[in-house]
């Protein structure tokens, strides 16, 4: 075992560029879900409606609100990239302290940034679909579209949207990076 | 193994574990687990399909008495349940595929396992991620069907439609019982690969 980890240190100074990637793979993913989650975290809007109660009457101004907490797809988003957020730091503390060179952390860490691919997406398919009836609405079941009220609202949550996607496309290229690492050796 | 060799110093490339017995015993229970897994995968998604493509219910709402208009609820009005049927097919071809191939690797002793598992590591990743989104699209519509939503008057439907919306909750439960399976496969495949069971 002692000599297996002096073979590890050794071989290290030539896998750097590897260990250089997974580096970079893992601030970019810690960025783009701390950004998404703070994008939809802080999403609320506030407009007026025009009412007319009595077509005689001029139409009254309504304040109305919107908020990222208005719908439970939001906040699974929300929570998800927050997870991730948080668990791409813990995995960047370990690579730094261990360097890459233990293989039990390093497969659990693989283990691990598979189960936020799982996350990430479904988390995505849920907002993106509620986002969807929210944008066009659904005749069939009479759910009128809300974007044409919150426009700012909508294009917030298809921010955080894409950016959630562009993490999870991040945490696909880790394990793609470590299956090619693994499968080199 | 060759390739590290070169550059790592000559005293410790004399040490090389003696596992070949391991090899051989650990090298059937890998491809096995594998094609039972797929098995499994396809069955879910196939059971999956056909119950949300058979999720039609068609109901008499009566305006007024006798007067009563037929309403229909179907898959094909909401755009996320189109995605989860297209998802959960591509599912349910990708593991014929995969599973024969699975099924060949076991019949054929050694050979390109670990290389057949590479791909699949690829593959099944990111077959699971459409399927979690698939699942994620499809249950995140079905619960503002189910409670509904005040913020935005989106109506609740499963009170009217109990027999569609409750095959849509059987479809759901079993996409998430195959991105499960699926996740399960993406673990095996990264586990042999870096045992390097068959390879000798």
């Amino acid at each position: 075992m002692d000599t297996e980890y002096k073979e590890k240190e050794n071989v290290s100074n030539r896998n750097s560029s590897f260990n250089y990637k997974e580096l970079v793979f893992r601030l970019l993913a810690l960025s783009l879900t701390l950004v998404a989650a703070v994008v939809l975290g802080v999403d609320k809007q506030t407009t007026t409606v025009s009412l007319t109660l009595v077509p005689s009457l001029p139409p009254v101004d309504l304040p109305v609100t919107a908020k990222w907490t208005d719908l439970s797809a939001f906040v699974y988003l929300v929570i998800v990239n927050a997870s991730a957020c948080a668990y791409a730091a813990i995995s960047l503390v370990l690579l730094l302290v261990t360097r890459g060179g233990n293989k039990l952390v390093s497969l659990i860490l693989l283990m691990l940034d598979l189960m936020m691919v799982v996350l990430l997406f479904s988390a995505i398919g849920a907002t993106g679909s509620v986002g969807l009836i929210g944008y066009q609405g659904n005749s069939h079941v009479q759910w009128e579209k809300v974007c044409n009220v919150f426009d700012k609202f909508c294009h917030q949550v298809a921010i955080a949207v894409f950016l959630s996607f562009a993490g999870s496309i991040t945490y696909l290229l880790l394990i793609l990076l470590a299956a090619v690492t693994l499968h080199n050796k | 193994m060759a390739s590290l060799d070169t550059t790592a110093p000559p005293h410790v490339t004399t040490e090389k574990p003696p596992k070949s017995v391991q090899q051989q015993y650990k090298g059937s229970w890998g491809p096995a687990l594998d094609a039972a897994l797929r098995m499994f995968l396809f069955a879910t998604a196939m059971v999956a399909v056909i119950i949300m493509a058979a999720s039609k219910q068609t109901k008499l709402i009566s305006l007024f008495p006798g007067f009563a208009i037929p309403l229909e609820a179907k898959f094909t009005q909401s755009p996320a349940f189109i995605y989860a049927i297209a998802a959960l097919s591509v599912a349910c071809l990708y593991s014929i595929i995969t599973g024969v191939l699975s099924v060949f690797a076991l019949m054929k002793p050694g050979g390109s396992w670990t290389k057949l598992q590479f791909h699949f590591v690829i593959f099944d990743a990111l077959l699971l991620g459409i399927v979690a989104a698939a699942t994620g699209a499809a249950g995140g519509v079905a619960y503002i069907g189910l409670k509904g939503n005040s913020h935005t008057n989106w109506n609740k439907v499963c009170d009217q439609f109990s027999s569609f919306c409750s095959h849509l909750a059987g479809s759901i439960v079993l996409s998430l019982v195959s991105s499960i399976t699926l996740l399960l496969l993406v673990w095996l495949s990264i586990y042999v690969l870096s045992k390097k069971l068959t390879r000798g």
